[in-house]
Formats: structure tokens, C-alpha cells, sequence
């Protein structure tokens, strides 16, 4: 039995363009049991500083193979969140379980809990300078797997098909500094996406990609949706996230949840979105007639 | 071209004698950095001849060669040294004039101001070739200056050249390869990458000071301003480490540093060192005899 006791992905074999995202396996679901969630937080409060909080009272539960959108302003606390889901920042307060089990800044140093939580959380940064610390793309693509332990041919063959999928062959002896800012994304999100992982946490994978690498990255999450794999994004981009995510959750600017829902029944609330900073009035002309509405960042430009 | 090079002009020096702000100056001079890290890049792909050894063997090749250069006495086995890297500079697609250059305009600059007091009778007394007394010239001090100075330019421009035409990821798997501690080689992989990557942060402040300014500045605002800049570049840095270090721990980090690079000596290597060791063991005797 697994550390992490959730439903573990067995490796399989790609049948599409896009990386290798097989099916989960159902080996340890008891029928009629409750299924064991990706993520339970409870009362989770983080402050770096004293008296300065950057999530409060945080209390969410994310199922297995959910797509979920974390949205809120810059500052709102998007980034400590998914950190915090990715074992890389504790709470100063509260709970963190993951596959039902704690997270804590102990359970991460054991060597048996740590080995299968890495394998099966991948987490893709804002910043892909910082995420691509390797000399060359083949490298970047081959440490999470080399790190899992795995042999060198299992390596090779998650590193093909990666490279295979994002259409990053050409690139595989490049320095990471030579590249444009759409081909450090896809190596980052390639290098993780290399470690076959359950939960795929993104924070911003959009702000530097252009728009044909968006449509390309919407694909990518959508068909980890058709292999049961759960994917948490934070954004404050509200257009990609309608278009991906089956559940938004919201954070307002003191840090806490504000809303928690389906994208339509989140974009509904105009005032909420407003008062959270998402949208705001956005005046100008149209046929020489001024005109006034609410205005999202990024795709979404909604009319009233 | 990198959009943020493109201020970055080929001869940025024969510009119309107008003084320029430092914030431009500083910008150009970086840019031309960044510019020659990634020319790098362009020479380590070319196919010449060492970027078809084993990088392990270009390893070697610097090691024999500094070892033997650091044996020479005599000025024309050293001369003799320095054309040789010249010949690899060519035989490897790395123009020689722009290797003479920059290997002369660096190491030689230093080694001519490190040994200018050699020179002098302060240090070298002898026959006097220029002025008088502990300031002059004399013939023994430009002996030891010379052999000083074409000693440190052919170690250091053969060094420069195999780094040249190697790739950092070739260099890392030569480390790799011979046994270098993984922490070194993981605190060498992410070097590059971060120096670049600050490079830029520190290029694209100063353009963007250079683009809010009406006049030049004086000295005082530029100092303050650069020290005050040089901060917030240490803390950027630091910040950046620390999520360095955390994106490795989300991959799974453990401390050791495993690759897929594998290596293999092919038998021109092996000739190619044969050939190496045999010229320089010809060397040191041409030195020996020439001393005599």
C-alpha cells in the first residue's frame, strides 16, 4: 500500500499528439466507499510576516480529477495557495491533507511520503527562469523522472514523448537562456508534465504565453480532464478560466474565500467580481458613443 | 536578435562623441554580453575540431596544456603556444582576430598591469633600457614581464577557447563524468542560467531609467542611483534562489544531481590526445634546449 493511498496512474501508453496522460487506475476504489479527495484544507492561515496574512481562514476541498480555477487579484494569495498544495510553503495555521493524508513540514521530509507525493503533484511555476534550472531542455525534461528513480530507458521514453507532444525535438540541446518566453513555458510545463503527475498545479501558465500557445495549452489541460487528472490553476485571467475549469474559487483582496462555484454561477456575481478587483468599469466610445461596462483581463470581455 | 539587444549596436564605440547617460552606457554594455554569452552558444555548435572531441578530452586538453605552458621558460616555446591556440581558434570556426582580441583585451591587459612592476630595476635591477634608477626599464625585468605576460595569455586563451566552443551542458556532463561532486555540478548547471537571467533584470532597469530621463544625470545621482539598484539586484537574486530551490524540490530534488548525458571516446580522441601530450612533451624539450 502506497503512502498516499488515492487513486494512483499506472503508466500507459499515449495514443494522441499530446503528452502521455493515462488512464487513473481504479484498483483501490471500494465500491460505494467514499473516494478519497485530492485536497482538504481546513482553517489554513499563512502570514510570511507577523500580522500580515496572505491567506485567511481558508477552508476547501478539491475531489480527484476536478479542474479548478483559483482567481483573484495580484496579492489576493493565489500563488501561497497552490505552494501550500504543492508542500513548499506550511501554514502558519490549520490543516493540509493530501490523498488523505497530512501534509505537514514533517510527513514531506519522509523519504517514502515525499517520493510518491512528488511524483503524483506536479506543479508548473509563474516564472518559467526560475522553474528551468538545467543546462539544456533535455536535461530539464529528464530531472523529474531521473529524480522518481526511474531507469534511464523510461526516461528517454517520457522525454520523447513530451518533447514529442509540446514540439519541443528541436530544442533538446538548447540552453534554457536561448529560448522565447512561449518555449520556457512549454519546457516547464513539458518538465513536469515528464513526471506523469495526478494533480497538475499552474500558477499563471497563460500571462506569458501568446495566444496560439494558449489555445494549445487549453488543449493540454482539457485532455488531462478527459484522463480523470486534476488540475488546479490560479489566474486572475477570467476567460481561460471559464474555458477550463468546472469549479471557481474565489479570492478576494483580505485573502479569503469569497466565493466558491461553477464559472457560470462565479461570473454571475458582477458586484462580487468588481468589489474582488477581477473586473472593473471600463468606459470608453463606441460609433462615437460613450459606453461604459464591466471589463475582465484576458479573454473574457463581457458586455452588458 | 533578442528584441531586448536590439539598442545593442555592432559598434556601439564610434558613435558620435555625444556624452551618453550611464543608464544607457551600463545597458549597451550588458547587452553586449548577453549578446557574446549566446555567440558562445553559436561557436560550441559549429563543427570544427574540438567541438568534435570528447568534451572530456577538451577537459584534458586545457589541463595538459596549462601544465605545460606553466613549464616554459623561454619566450619563443611561449610565442610558439600562443600561435598554437591561435591555429585551434581557426581549426574550430572561432574567428582569430575576434579570439586575439578578446583573450589579449582581458587576460593580457591584466597580466600586462599585474607585471609592469617586474620591469622596472625596483624589482629586476640590470642593464637599464629606458630612464634611470628603480624606475627604469631594464632588459632582465622586460624578460621576466614578457615571459609573464605570454605565459598568462596562452593558459588563459586556451582555456577560453575550449570554453568556447563547449557547450555548458558538455562541460556539466564532462564534470559529471570525472567524478565532480554533484553539488558542484548543480550550483554550475543553474549558474549560467541565473546569471543570464539577472543579466537582463539589470539591463532592463537601466533602460527603463534611460527611457524616463531628460538629461544624463550627474555623477552623484548615478552613483546613489546604481548603489541603490545594485540592492535591489542582491535581493532579486536571493528571492530567486530560494524559488529556485523550491522548483527543484517540486521535481522531486533529493540532492543528487543524475543526467541522461552518457560519453564515449571514439579513437580519434585518443589520437587527438597521443598527439597533444607527444607536442607538448616536444615542446618542453624545445624549451629546455633553447634555456640552454
Amino acid at each position: 500500500m502506497s503512502e498516499l493511498s488515492g487513486n494512483r496512474q499506472d503508466a500507459g501508453q499515449s495514443t494522441t499528439a499530446q503528452p502521455q496522460t493515462p488512464e487513473p487506475s481504479t484498483a483501490t476504489t471500494v465500491p460505494g466507499a467514499v473516494p478519497v479527495p485530492a485536497f482538504r484544507l481546513a482553517e489554513v492561515h499563512q502570514s510570511y510576516r507577523p500580522g500580515v496574512e496572505s491567506l485567511a481562514d481558508v477552508t476547501l476541498q478539491i475531489a480527484s480529477g476536478e479542474h479548478v480555477a483559483i482567481v483573484g487579484a495580484n496579492g489576493s494569495g493565489k500563488s501561497t495557495l497552490l505552494k501550500i498544495l504543492d508542500g513548499l510553503v506550511f501554514p502558519s495555521a490549520g490543516t493540509v491533507e493530501v490523498f488523505g493524508k497530512a501534509l505537514t513540514e514533517e510527513s514531506v521530509e519522509e523519504p517514502a511520503f515525499r517520493a510518491e507525493f512528488r511524483s503524483r503533484v506536479g506543479f508548473v511555476f509563474q516564472d518559467a527562469d526560475v522553474q528551468l534550472f538545467c543546462s539544456n531542455v533535455l536535461d530539464e525534461l529528464a530531472f523529474g523522472p531521473l529524480q522518481l528513480g526511474l531507469a534511464e530507458d523510461a526516461v528517454r521514453e517520457r522525454v520523447d514523448e513530451v518533447a514529442r507532444g509540446l514540439r519541443l525535438e528541436k530544442l533538446l540541446d538548447r540552453a534554457p537562456y536561448t529560448l522565447s518566453g512561449g518555449e520556457k513555458q512549454r519546457v516547464a510545463i513539458g518538465a513536469v508534465l515528464a513526471m506523469r503527475p495526478d494533480v497538475l498545479l499552474m500558477d499563471e501558465p497563460t500571462s506569458a504565453l501568446d495566444p496560439r500557445s494558449q489555445v494549445w495549452l487549453l488543449e493540454v489541460i482539457s485532455d488531462m480532464k478527459r484522463h480523470g487528472r486534476t488540475v488546479i490553476i490560479a489566474t486572475h485571467d477570467l476567460g481561460s478560466a471559464a474555458e477550463f475549469a468546472d469549479r471557481m474559487v474565489v479570492l478576494s483582496e483580505e485573502h479569503r474565500i469569497c466565493a466558491d462555484g461553477t464559472p457560470d454561477e462565479v461570473l454571475d456575481q458582477r458586484d462580487l467580481l468588481l468589489e474582488v478587483n477581477l473586473i472593473h468599469e471600463h468606459a470608453h466610445r463606441h460609433a462615437g458613443r460613450a459606453h461604459q461596462h464591466p471589463h475582465a483581463h484576458g479573454h473574457s470581455h463581457q458586455s452588458e | 536578435m533578442i528584441p531586448a539587444l536590439a539598442h545593442v549596436g555592432k559598434n556601439p564605440e564610434r558613435r558620435p562623441q555625444r556624452r551618453r547617460s550611464l543608464a544607457r552606457r551600463t545597458a549597451d554594455v550588458v547587452g553586449r554580453a548577453i549578446a557574446d554569452l549566446l555567440q558562445n552558444e553559436d561557436h560550441a555548435r559549429a563543427s570544427g575540431l574540438l567541438q568534435s572531441l570528447d568534451p572530456r578530452v577538451r577537459l584534458a586538453t586545457v589541463l595538459v596544456m596549462a601544465v605545460t605552458v606553466s613549464f616554459l621558460h623561454t619566450l619563443p616555446t611561449l610565442a610558439l603556444t600562443i600561435i598554437a591556440t591561435m591555429v585551434l581558434a581557426s581549426a574550430s570556426r572561432v574567428s582569430v582576430a575576434s579570439f586575439a582580441r578578446r583573450v589579449w583585451t582581458t587576460a593580457g591587459f591584466f597580466a600586462v598591469l599585474l607585471s609592469a612592476p617586474a620591469a622596472t630595476g625596483w624589482i629586476s635591477p640590470g642593464y637599464e633600457l629606458l630612464g634611470h634608477g628603480a624606475l627604469s626599464i631594464t632588459a632582465p625585468g622586460v624578460l621576466v614581464a614578457s615571459r609573464l605576460i605570454l605565459r598568462v595569455v596562452a593558459g588563459a586563451g586556451i582555456g577560453m577557447l575550449v570554453v568556447w566552443t563547449m557547450r555548458w551542458s558538455d562541460l556539466l556532463g564532462a564534470l559529471t563524468a570525472l567524478r565532480v561532486p554533484d553539488v558542484i555540478v548543480a550550483t554550475l548547471a543553474m549558474t549560467q542560467q541565473q546569471i543570464v537571467s539577472l543579466m537582463r533584470t539589470v539591463e532592463n532597469i537601466h533602460l527603463a531609467r534611460e527611457s524616463r530621463m531628460l538629461a544624463t544625470g550627474s555623477t552623484a545621482e548615478n552613483r546613489q542611483w546604481v548603489v541603490g539598484r545594485m540592492a535591489f539586484v542582491a535581493s532579486k537574486s536571493l528571492k530567486t534562489a530560494d524559488e529556485i530551490y523550491d522548483a527543484m524540490l517540486a521535481r522531486g530534488f533529493s540532492g543528487h544531481w543524475p543526467t541522461l548525458r552518457r560519453m564515449r571516446m571514439s579513437g580519434r580522441d585518443v589520437l587527438w590526445l597521443a598527439g597533444l601530450v607527444a607536442g607538448c612533451a616536444l615542446v618542453l624539450g624545445a624549451d629546455r634546449l633553447i634555456a640552454k
